[in-house]
């Protein structure tokens, strides 16, 4: 199955790093960054015919300004479920804060939660979920 | 105390009002009522009334009703009873019921008013003090609430950043890569840095008295020049200053300055790269006992949506990663310390001047 990786974080270190480790575990899969979620929906949105059967991960921040992870989140739950099952929503997270954490993971469409600092191996074990499509 | 205390007697006898007036206006500001509603409405016209003598024995309404009705609707004036009968139902009913503060036996000499007042107004200032400790204890407790959350989330964030820095470190072999990668790094820590010194200024401007000294605007914007004359050449930002001052303008250096310095790095960091012409322009009135300080620049504006909340604490309007959400939260608050005012005004892709306005003190 053909996978990709959209990185939405307001620190361009950390959109960085996950573009980087992504290309050394495996060069043919595309990474977009994007500091501005807005940026994100729009795209989706434009986004409605694709082809392949691809499924794309997002790697979502929760604290960013103008749109954060929630507000993202809400929007995308608004995609038919057609454009919804092409993504695989993770959420990135340097908080601590439990509420925060799980009010996210009750949204359907929030598959998992990664907890910052992003490492290869978590990196890995997503990149391997999201091939086997689990 | 330079302001008389504000009093206000019920009594349904006119000639007790004035009896109590005659005797006691020079010493107190007092405000009188025959019957309910009047004293109704001169409750709420005057809401800085510290103390309510009331009759018991009224026509309609006894005293102690009167005490009840208004003890939810105008809970801060103390009350007082006056009444010539001392049976000992009336009296656990007015301090049941009319929650009463003293109780003052007919015919009253004025040493037993004078007492019962001075006391009411011991009792109303220290109840009124507790509601202002009350709700500054409530705001400190709630910034300390955003405190905890946003510490996680702007400290940890760009250490953690750092730590999948030196992660993804031992991979990369290109070295091209790993001097992006540590610019990146750089950046992050410089955010960090910043963070912490404007969680110090935040600090010291809860607490601390003023230092008033004399303040020369040009020895202040000399100070500051040099800070961003560095930005102004790499980044191709005009920077001009003009100063008009003629009189002795008395000030709190230390805000002051923190206001500027707030006020400059953020015309300076929201500039247009792509635009032509960029300038951050700073001029400064002095005249008539205040100070009005224009900082315009041409950089990308703030949307309209934002402006309402650009000055609360941990609020960013850009999506760019160099705010920390405290510069403009400082700004106010030194200028709350200083008197002072702020006034923004915005145009998308052509730039924001903030207008300050700052009293000599």
């Amino acid at each position: 199955m053909e996978l990709s990786f959209i990185i939405i974080d307001d620190s361009e270190l950390d959109c960085f790093i996950a573009r980087k480790i992504v290309a050394h575990a495996d060069k043919s899969i595309p990474v977009k960054t994007f500091q501005n979620a807005q940026d994100v929906i729009k795209i989706i949105e434009h986004n409605t015919e694709d082809s392949n059967n691809g499924t794309t991960i997002i790697l979502l921040d929760l604290q960013m300004p103008l749109m954060n992870g929630f507000e993202f989140v809400e929007e995308f739950e608004k995609f038919s479920s057609g454009i919804k099952d092409r993504y695989m929503i993770v959420v990135l997270s340097s908080t601590r804060n439990s509420n925060d954490i799980s009010r996210i993971l009750t949204y359907r469409s929030v598959h998992s939660l990664m907890e910052k600092p992003i490492t290869r191996e978590k990196l890995l074990s997503l990149i391997l979920q999201g091939k086997t499509g689990l | 105390m330079s302001e008389k205390i504000k009093i206000l007697y019920v009594d349904d006898e006119p000639d007790n009002l004035i009896g109590f007036k005659a005797s006691l206006r020079l010493d107190y500001h007092i405000l009188t009522a025959v019957n309910i509603p009047q004293a109704m409405s001169c409750l709420s016209n005057h809401p800085d009334i510290k103390v309510i003598f009331c009759d018991q024995r009224m026509p309609d309404t006894t005293g102690v009703e009167f005490f009840e009705e208004i003890r939810t609707s105008f809970p801060l004036p103390v009350r007082i009873l006056l009444t010539a009968y001392t049976d000992v139902e009336s009296i656990i009913d007015a301090i049941n019921r009319g929650n009463i503060f003293r109780y003052v036996k007919k015919p009253w000499t004025e040493p037993d008013i004078i007492s019962a007042i001075d006391e009411a107004n011991k009792f109303y200032m220290a109840n009124s003090m507790l509601s202002i400790k009350n709700d500054e204890l409530q705001k400190a407790y709630n910034e300390l609430n955003k405190f905890a959350y946003s510490v996680s989330h702007d400290i940890r964030g760009p250490l953690s950043g750092i730590l999948g820095a030196i992660n993804v470190a031992r991979e990369i072999e290109d070295i091209e890569e790993m001097k992006e990668m540590l610019f990146l790094m750089e950046k992050s820590l410089k955010k960090l840095d910043t963070y912490i010194i404007n969680m110090h200024d935040y600090y010291s401007l809860q607490r601390g008295e003023l230092k008033i000294t004399d303040i020369d605007f040009n020895e202040v914007f000399d100070e500051l020049k040099p800070i961003y004359s560095v930005i102004s050449k790499t980044s191709n930002v005009a920077f001009n200053i003009s100063i008009n001052q003629e009189e002795v303008f008395r000030s709190d250096a230390v805000p002051l300055k923190l206001i500027f310095n707030n006020l400059l790095a953020n015309a300076f960091k929201y500039q247009d790269k792509k635009r032509e012409n960029k300038s951050v322009e700073v001029t400064v009135e002095v005249k008539k006992s205040q100070a009005i300080i224009h900082i315009k620049d041409t950089g990308i504006g703030i949307l309209g949506d934002h402006i309402g909340e650009i000055f609360n604490l941990f609020y960013r309007a850009n999506s760019q990663e160099v705010g920390s959400g405290f510069g403009l939260y400082n700004v106010k608050s030194a200028l709350l310390k200083l008197n002072g005012q702020i006034e923004v005004n915005s145009i998308m892709h052509q730039g924001t001047t903030f207008k300050v306005t700052i009293p000599s003190i």
